[in-house]
Order: C-alpha cells, then structure tokens, then sequence
C-alpha cells in the first residue's frame, strides 16, 4: 500500500510568522516581518514535494530512526562525577552566590 | 629543509618530528609565522592558539615516547568545544564562550599530541553551504578569492588548502565537510553516523551531525581518522565497533569492484564542467577493471526536502538552549520573558532564524505529520533505497558538488544555497560514510571533487578505493596564486 498526499497549500502570512516566532522566541524587525513571510512560504513549498513521495507501508510505521541500525544503549544509573559548580557558573552572565541570577520572571502586568 | 615546514604534509611532518630530525616547536613557529602573514587575506581563523600551541610543542619536543600525531599541526572548526579556548560557533550569541570542558575528539587529539594551533570559521551554528553566514567575517577560497571555501566548515577547508594547518577537523550536518573539501582541493570525509564521539560537538541536528577531517591526500585523512574514531560512553549514539587499521590497509588490494553511478535524471541540474569530469572519472575506473552500474535511485530527489524539513525541526529543539541563562550572550532586559526573546532575537543571525522558523512550523500542532512526521518516514525510504543499491554494488559515485566554488554573494536566495548539497544529503540521511576527492580543476582552475559512498562502517574501502584514484587523477593542491605570490610580498 503506498501512501501519497497533498499537502495543504499554505500561504505564510505575517500572523503566521509572528505566532511561530513567538514560540521560538524570537522578535522580528521590522524587515524580517517584511521579508520572511515570503521566503519561508518559498520554502515550505520547496519542502512540501516531499508529499509527492510514495512511501510504502512499511517505511510508514512510526516516525522514529536511527540512522544507524544499532540499538541505543541504557547506561546504569549509577551518580558519577559532575562539572564543579565554579565551572558551571564561570560564563553566568549574573550570578548570586551558588545560583544563576536572571531577570524577575512575572512581569506584573 | 629546501621545503618550508609548514609546506610539509602531515604524515611528512610527523615522520620528521617523531624521528627526531626536526623540532615540533620549529614547525609551530613556521605555521604562526605563515598564518599570520597569509590569515588577513583567507581569513580562515577565528581564535589563534598560539602561545599554548608553542608550549605544548615544547613539552611534546622532551618527550621520548611520542604521539602518534606528534608532528601534526591541527585547526578545528569553532563548533567543537576546547577547554578554556574561545569556542563561538561562529554566532554572536556564544562570541565570549569560553567551554568547561574538551570535546572527545579533542582528548584524543591531544593524547596523540597533535597541535590545536586554532579555531576555525564556520557558518553560524554550522548552517550553510558557504561560510557567509558567520557572524564575524567571510572565509576566502585560497583558490580564488573571490569565491567561497563552502560550509559550513570552510574555515577549516580554506585552513588546510592556504597550508595554514596541515590537516583539520569539520563537521557535517548535510555534507559540511564534504562540500568545503571539494571546493577547496581537499579529500573530506563524513564518517559512518556513530564512528566519531559527538560529545563537545555543538549539536545542530543531532541525529545528522558528525565530525570529519580534511586533509590533502588520503593517507593524510585516513591518520586522523584513525585517531578520532571510536566508542566513547558520553554519546549515547556512539558506535561501539573495532576500528579497522586503516594506516596498514590502505595500500592493499581491494577486491570490491562493483560501482554504482547516477543515471542521467539525477545530474540534470549539474554544472557542464561537473558533468564531464564526472564522465571521465567514469571511463577512467571502467579502464582500471571496475564494473560500473547506472542506478536509478528514485527517492534521491527527495533527499534535499527531507534534509530541509528535520535539520531545522531539531535545530529549533537544539538551540532552545541559548537563552542567555546560563551562559553567552544576555540582552539588557525587564523581565525574563523578555530576556530570553531578546538574547536570541540579537544574538542569532538570519539564516539561523530562518532556520528555527522553518522548524518549529514543521513540528508545530497541525502541521507536525504532514511535515515532519512524513519526512522521518522519507528518512527511512531513502536509507532503505541505499541498503537495497549496496546489495547490488559496492559503492556508489558521485560528483560532490552540482558546481564548483561560487563568487562571495553570488548565491542570495536560501534555496539556491541549500540546492548545493544535493549530492552530499542523501550520506547524513542515511548515516553512511562519504568521501570527497579532488579529481580535477575547472577551465578557470577551481577544484572539482568526487564523491564515493558506502556502506555503513565501509571507511577502509573507501580510503582504498580514494587511495587508489588520488594516484591515477594526480591532482595537484599546490596554489599558486596564494602561496607564491605572498612569499614574494614578504
């Protein structure tokens, strides 16, 4: 059984890319809300001949894939050695004695 | 020495330092002195290494048992971590990072006592085909230029090519390694996915990403193969197999004979030049008693979108984490929510953006199995494809690239760009090995590569078989323009 589509013709608009971009947390200038709609529509057409691909019904179980075919390994759980802490916060921007300083979360709005 | 020291290859050095006959710290003053005259023109560096470069060398110098690659002279593209040395990632937002930590590829060098006299440009975030995409500057083909090295690792291939190292580490995502050693006269090779540890290589698409030397002949590549091969416990997705010894075996016969080719359908897009080099590749390996078989490989085209659908959906997983929390760069901000959007709004550039966009829509609610979903499934027909046509053959050949070196700015459009790596996708999709040889120069003397592919774990077959072409195509990597013309100037 071979499985085909087509996939929805998606039109990439400004809201759209707002809505993404405020999941990946990021803010668009002014010019990349401008430009980018059309390049990513460009390339999410580009990617969508993928549904031209016939895949059989075997390829079609799971999405999961390793590119190789070994089995990934379970390590025992056994505590072991961790970066001391003075390393780990070495390049904190700030820091407070043992912790990461940041920001004040709520914003009070 | 009628020769400059930084001239020599690595194997060449090696020998003389191992033996005695010439200092380590001698060659490590010639490389400074080379790359600080000649880096201001190829710009492949992005941190120098020299003081600790020249101390090292000194210790290794009064060692009477020494590394294998004592006498190497090694850069590695700054996405590979080295313990208190800058490590970028060519990206503003890990400009001042400076890792906790080497990465395994690093220990094994070091143990070795290779010499890490740099790190290398790259791409941001090892995404593109050209080295434009680095925040800090663009690397030049010593070639030309004018033109590019490739990428992402281009640094490295430029590097190697301007004998500013003698040999480098990259990596690829989507033929990174590969794609740079074609345009810049070297031999690449991509390992089988799991062959070399990725623990402390920044990761941009976990399930794609390897590192890979490049070097300027075959015997060359395989030594540093056979010193970053191998288990390492720390990745979960490293292979746990013996390492064949590729130093002893390159020279034996291969008895493997059966080279599968691309039928006319898939080179349609491919530059004229390519197209007859390739060609004669062929007449060529018919003449010395290979067998070649056309392969239809139906689902090749459909590598590149599959590749441009899961290396950004992990790209977006993976740099979730620079956030400005922990470390790189923080944007002044009043609140959290804040900071994390502004950090990464300025501390990434254009195509990395671009990039996370493309996958965060393939894995976002609604759109995840007509996008990503399928093209997981995509993955696995194309891997399945290249078990089926190793059945039938034993490698398969290739040009690297559909073109040689473009001009710096040439390619402004994403898609143009990402159509480089139409040949080189298709070996990280399905996690096999691929090597790029230089197999000629274009009418107006730009390198042109060769791609051989093979089994999983097939490395030693194919440095005999890269082995056995480098001697029947001859090619020359020496550069007039760059290093002829400099040593006048100087």
């Amino acid at each position: 059984m071979l499985t085909t589509g087509r996939l929805p013709i998606i039109v990439v608009m400004k809201s759209d890319v707002n809505y993404l971009s405020r999941l990946a947390n990021l803010k668009l200038t002014e010019e990349e809300e401008r430009q980018l709609p059309a390049q990513l529509d460009k390339i999410i057409d580009w990617v969508g001949q993928l549904a031209q691909l016939e895949i059989e019904a075997e390829e079609a179980e799971g999405e999961n894939f390793t590119p190789v075919d070994f089995a990934l390994r379970l390590e025992p759980d056994e505590p072991g050695q961790s970066l001391p802490l003075a390393e780990v916060l070495a390049m904190a921007p700030e820091k407070e004695g043992d912790f990461f300083k940041v920001p004040r979360v709520l914003t009070g709005k | 020495m009628p020769q400059k020291l930084h001239e020599l290859g690595l194997n060449e050095a090696i020998n003389l330092v191992r033996s005695g006959e010439v200092r380590l710290v001698e060659v490590v003053e010639d490389y400074i002195d080379w790359i600080e005259k000649i880096d201001k023109e190829v710009k492949a560096y992005l941190t120098c290494n020299f003081e600790s470069a020249l101390i090292r060398a000194r210790e290794i110098d009064s060692k009477s048992q020494k590394g294998r690659l004592a006498g190497a002279v090694v850069a590695l593209k700054d996405n590979i971590v080295t313990k208190g040395v800058r490590t970028t990632c060519g990206s503003r937002i890990l400009e001042h990072f400076i890792p906790p930590y080497n990465a395994a590829v690093v220990e094994k060098l070091e143990d070795e006592d290779a010499i890490i006299i740099g790190k290398t440009n790259l791409d941001e975030f090892a995404m593109g085909s050209s080295t434009e995409n680095s925040a800090f500057f663009t690397t030049r083909n010593p070639w030309d230029l004018s033109r590019v090295p490739g990428g992402s690792s281009g640094g490295s291939a430029a590097a190697v090519a301007a004998r500013e190292a003698a040999a480098a580490l990259g990596s690829e995502t989507g033929g990174s390694v590969r794609q740079p050693a074609a345009f810049c006269g070297l031999v690449g090779l991509k390992p089988t996915y799991g062959r070399v540890s990725r623990y402390g290589l920044v990761a941009f698409a976990s399930s794609l990403d390897q590192i890979g030397p490049l070097a300027r002949n075959v015997r060359d590549c395989a030594l540093v193969s056979s010193v970053i091969f191998g288990f390492d416990r720390r990745d979960s997705t490293s292979a746990n197999l013996p390492i064949p010894d590729f130093m002893a075996g390159l020279e034996l016969p291969l008895d493997k004979k059966q080279i599968g080719i691309l039928d006319e359908d898939s080179l349609s897009e491919v530059n004229e030049e390519v197209l007859a080099n390739y060609k004669k590749a062929i007449q060529l390996l018919t003449g010395l008693g290979f067998k070649l078989t056309s392969l239809s490989f139906p689902t090749w085209r459909y590598a590149l979108p599959c590749y441009y659908i899961i290396a950004p959906s992990e790209a977006s997983s993976n740099l979730a984490r620079y956030d400005g929390v922990r470390y790189g760069f923080r944007a002044d901000s009043s609140d959290l929510s804040d900071m994390y959007i502004k950090t990464r709004t300025l501390g990434f550039g254009p195509e990395v953006k671009r990039r996370i966009l493309v996958g965060t829509f393939a894995l976002s609610s609604g759109y995840y199995d007509a996008y990503y979903a399928r093209a997981a499934r995509a993955r696995r027909a194309i891997a399945r494809e290249f078990q089926s046509a190793f059945r039938q053959v034993d490698f398969i050949l290739t040009p690297t690239t559909p073109e040689p070196a473009f001009k710096l700015g040439e390619k402004q459009d994403p898609l143009s760009m990402y159509r480089q790596d139409y040949f080189t996708v298709t070996a990280n999709l399905a996690g096999i090995p691929g090597l790029s040889l230089p197999s000629g120069l274009t009418s107006k003397g730009l390198p042109l590569g060769l791609q051989l592919l093979g089994p999983a774990f097939s490395e030693l077959e194919l440095f005999k078989l890269a082995f056995l072409l480098e001697k029947t195509f001859d090619f020359k990597n020496n550069i007039d323009g760059i290093t002829t013309v400099r040593e006048e100037e100087v």
